[in-house]
């Protein structure tokens, strides 16, 4: 079988990501944990802002959902992108579930309504969140390669150094069983690139999306490291401006 | 007889290739206990060439090997289906 028209550009895009990947703010959190653990207070706060961040990928593959079209792309490239949002519903669920079964939240509601649960619209979150969801406008292939050789390759590494340093066998359930999963992410998102990425623009846009979204990780996981340790939180990702009509 | 095997530089982890073998109760695809839990085939439950039904559902195409030959193999074409 000949080599796939995107070979290059998706090993490229992954190993640069992959050398960033353990430069991230989460190592904070991972030295701190090594050396005194995690207490209940830093584990809410950190299973809460990533329930908050994966609650809104329902928003995010929503607007990317409404992108796609009959006969745009072969069936295959579909059934990739519903594997995806099951795996990401299943990675809310499993955070959700470890903040009630740990007892940081009585109830759902409870668990909506509290500092580390809730969405903030003036964040970092929500600036990565709408990052992704701005991306929505793209072709599929190039929003793909952002989100899947950028910011999931960073996730993987952040998360495999996390649970070797969480001792807690049921925390580091909550994050072990999300690997096959991001592995899986990742692999697709290369295929996508590796058959449909084709012509220079598509791969420079690619190259342009993937910076965009790891760039806005970053800030995400600046504000999640800040919050988990207790810290003041980075400054904001830009200076607020007044929109008037 | 001819048996397969997964290209795990080509395969996405998608399990469609496992569901689909449980679905007609072959049951030969299954999730290895190796840390990376990928995907494999179990040639002693595997029915190829009698069967393809992994190669007709697999998203990533070339991702499933014919050990012997080394071939990627690809979907078959749409006449298989009638004839069987």
């Amino acid at each position: 079988m000949p080599d796939l028209p995107g070979k290059a550009l998706a090993r490229e895009l992954i190993e640069k990501s992959r050398s960033e990947s353990r430069a991230t703010p989460v190592e904070e959190v991972i030295q701190a944990i090594c050396g005194d653990g995690l207490d209940d207070g830093a584990a809410h706060r950190l299973i809460g802002r990533l329930w908050t961040l994966e609650r809104m990928f329902y928003y995010i593959y929503g607007g990317w959902g409404q992108g796609l079209e009959i006969n745009d792309f072969p069936p295959s490239i579909k059934y990739l992108f519903s594997k995806q949002i099951v795996d990401e519903s299943t990675h809310e669920m499993l955070y959700l579930d470890a903040l009630l079964r740990k007892g940081f939240a009585a109830t759902q509601k409870d668990a909506f309504r509290h500092p580390s649960g809730c969405f903030v619209m003036d964040s970092a979150l929500a600036y990565y969140v709408f990052s992704l969801r701005n991306l929505a406008t793209y072709p599929h292939p190039i929003r793909i390669a952002a989100l899947n050789l950028g910011p999931k390759v960073l996730e993987l590494a952040w998360m495999e150094g996390l649970t070797k340093a969480i001792a807690d066998p049921d925390l580091k359930g909550v994050f072990e069983s999300q690997f096959v999963e991001n592995r899986s992410h990742i692999n697709m998102g290369r295929r996508i690139v590796e058959e449909f990425v084709t012509k220079p623009v598509e791969a420079e846009l690619c190259r342009w999306a993937c910076a965009v979204a790891k760039r806005d990780y970053g800030r995400f996981l600046g504000e999640l490291s800040a919050f988990v340790l207790g810290h003041e939180a980075p400054a904001p990702p830009a200076p607020r401006r007044q929109v008037t009509d | 007889m001819p048996s397969l095997k997964i290209d795990h530089e080509r395969c996405t982890e998608c399990r469609m290739c496992y569901i689909v073998c449980r679905e007609i109760d072959i049951n030969a695809v299954y999730v290895a206990l190796e840390p990376l839990h990928r995907i494999e085939i179990d040639l002693q439950k595997c029915t190829y060439p009698g069967c393809t039904a992994c190669l007709m559902y697999c998203p990533a195409e070339g991702s499933i090997v014919e050990v012997e030959s080394g071939r990627s193999m690809v979907p078959p074409p749409p006449e298989a289906w009638q004839e069987a």
